[in-house]
């Protein structure tokens, strides 16, 4: 449904993204993951004909973003970042003067803006000024328009950023519905909140490049592809007598208080830790601890992005 | 077309949320009622002291210029520069319009609230031309008036066009009223300041040609209307609305 090759963005000499490649296909749900800065709004903006790429080619639904311009924003619907509205306008004005420009009128019109309000629970606020609305609400009346032509493609940019955490549940839940009908790229700087939302594939991007991509289930595959054997020793023992260990394929030795610590590398760990009491039973070492250290996809995260971001 | 109307009707109603719309209406209405009403005494005045023609002492007042001068940047200041400042603008161009959509139902927006605006001097006319409710005729003929309503409503469409142009170029309101009132001071000035000239000189052409308190004091009063006038007033209007959509064109590009 969007098909995006080697897609690049300079401000100036900026670049802000860079050789961006990835698919999204239709009825999948995809979130992008990378933290602030990395080009996750600048892609959007161009998939969404706000911007133009300094090179490469987009498509949504088969049409070019750059030359079938118009006819792809008919299919799209965009909530931008910090989601930007007509603050003197009620929210149902505002939602008949989008629906009115999307081609929207009449009945349909009536039909869709009751539904929208509905759906982003907006009703008990139909009438309220939106420049008084609370920023919860502002981020519903944004998604509310999103929806209101029903288009195939939902583009969402960070559509839970500062709700409540009731609000994000509800939010990711009504995501979740909506992906049923409608291919859904979002995007996101928190790494759990695509753990819970129930994306299909991630694009983890990073610097304007994509650094790593898949199902969930393959990224928490790659991460643990790192797992190793992490065993505690009192006192100090005889590295050498670890060569004896079948399968080990890297071992590190740190001091901590008192003893050792071990870490373990292995292509079975399961395995290991047997192995390693028998060893440590034969050689008189005294096993303070044995346990697996599996990264998880936040590890992951932080070993692509190279720095700790919550 | 619907969805211009759409967005030419929020664009309209989007003035009367302002309080600028109000005070521009109300000092114009009160600025045009005054000249209007010394024109009644003056036309009827004996003796070299009256004058001749309905709108003559309008269009040749200073007051007149000088709001006639900011008007058009007050209603154009925030067009394109407060959706940029506030954001709404990425609303607006990811929608499926055109850019010269855009441009036209903005443009058609502030051009009927300038229409608005004038509107309510059509009630001076009948006093002003001498209607006679008998005979359903004017008492004075009332092409000067015609002619005048004619140049006040293309110029008024370059000045609202440049104001536009200015407003799609810049992110402060403030700014885009100054600037756009700057731009608009060069086809005004020599009106207000009116130079000791020899009105035979190349130079004294040049001036006219752009200067448009002379066109009106000098041919639209006097029922004159000169296709060179209606030319530079639509030109550079068109040129305005066109730089406007290339402007807008240009954003996505940065
Ligand atoms: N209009 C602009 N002019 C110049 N640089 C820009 C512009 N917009 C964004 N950038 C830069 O481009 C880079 C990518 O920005 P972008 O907004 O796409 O990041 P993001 O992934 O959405 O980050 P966040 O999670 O903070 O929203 C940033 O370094 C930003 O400073
Ligand atoms: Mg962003």
């Amino acid at each position: 449904m969007i098909h995006v090759s080697r897609l690049t963005k300079f401000y100036g000499d900026y670049p802000a993204v860079q050789d961006v490649s990835f698919d999204v296909p239709a009825g999948q749900i995809v979130g992008f993951l990378g933290p602030n800065g990395a080009g996750k709004s600048t892609t959007m903006r161009i998939l969404a004909g706000y911007l133009t790429a300094t090179s490469g080619q987009a498509t949504i639904d088969g049409l070019d973003v750059l030359w079938d311009s118009v006819e792809v924003r008919r299919r799209i619907g965009y909530m931008p970042e910090s989601c930007p509205l007509y603050q003197e306008m009620r929210v149902h004005e505002y939602l008949r003067f989008r629906a009115g420009i999307k081609g929207l009128h009449g009945g349909k019109r009536r039909q869709r803006i009751d539904f929208v309000l509905k759906r982003c629970w907006l009703e008990d606020v139909r009438r309220q000024l939106i420049g008084t609305l609370s920023k919860g609400y502002r981020q519903r009346v944004g998604l509310a328009d999103a929806l209101l032509a029903s288009p195939p493609v939902l583009i969402l940019d960070e559509p839970t950023a500062g709700l409540d955490p009731a609000q994000i549940r509800a939010t990711r839940a009504l995501i979740h519905e909506l992906g049923r009908e409608h291919t859904i790229l979002l995007s996101t700087h928190i790494l759990s909140e695509v753990e819970k939302t129930p994306c299909d594939r991630v694009i983890i991007i990073h610097e304007g490049r994509v650094a790593a991509s898949g199902t969930l289930a393959d990224l928490q595959e790659k991460a643990s592809a790192n797992a190793c054997l992490i065993a505690d020793f009192d006192g100090s023992i005889d590295e050498e007598a670890l060569g004896g260990l079948p399968g080990l394929t890297d071992a590190a030795s740190a001091k901590i208080d008192g003893g050792v610590r071990l870490r373990l590398h292995a292509g079975d760990l399961g395995s290991l830790t047997p192995r390693l009491c028998g060893l440590a039973a034969a050689q008189g070492w005294k096993i303070r601890q044995i346990r697996p250290e599996r990264p998880t996809l936040e590890d992951l995260f932080v070993q692509i992005t190279g720095r700790e971001t919550a | 077309m619907r969805a211009t109307l759409s967005l030419i009707h929020r664009e309209f109603s989007a003035y009367f949320f302002s309080p600028i719309a109000y005070v521009v209406i109300a000092v114009f209405l009160a600025v045009t009622g005054y000249l209007f009403a010394l024109s009644v005494l003056q036309l009827t005045a004996p003796g070299p002291k009256g004058i001749s023609y309905p709108m003559q002492l309008i269009v040749n007042d200073v007051a007149f210029w000088l709001v006639f001068l900011f008007i058009p940047p007050l209603l154009t200041m925030r067009l394109f520069a407060e959706e940029r400042s506030s954001g709404t603008l990425e609303m607006l161009m990811t929608a499926p319009l055109r850019d010269w959509q855009i441009v036209f139902s903005k443009f058609v927006a502030c051009y009927a609230f300038f229409v608005l605006m004038w509107l309510p001097t059509l009630l001076y006319l009948p006093v002003l031309l001498d209607w006679q409710w008998g005979t359903w005729r004017c008492g004075i003929d009332p092409w000067t008036v015609g002619a005048t309503y004619l140049g006040l409503a293309l110029a008024g469409a370059m000045f609202l066009s440049l104001g536009m142009f200015v407003s799609s170029l810049v992110k402060s309101q403030i700014v885009a009223a100054l600037v756009a009132l700057f731009l608009s001071l060069l086809f005004i000035v020599a009106g207000i300041w009116r130079p000791e000239m020899d009105a035979s000189g190349t130079a004294y052409q040049v001036l006219f040609y752009v200067t448009v308190p002379l066109h009106f004091e000098r041919n639209f009063s006097h029922g004159v209307v000169d296709t060179r006038q209606l030319i530079l007033y639509s030109s550079v209007a068109f040129l305005c609305l066109f730089l406007t959509i290339r402007s807008l064109e240009s954003r996505r590009w940065r």
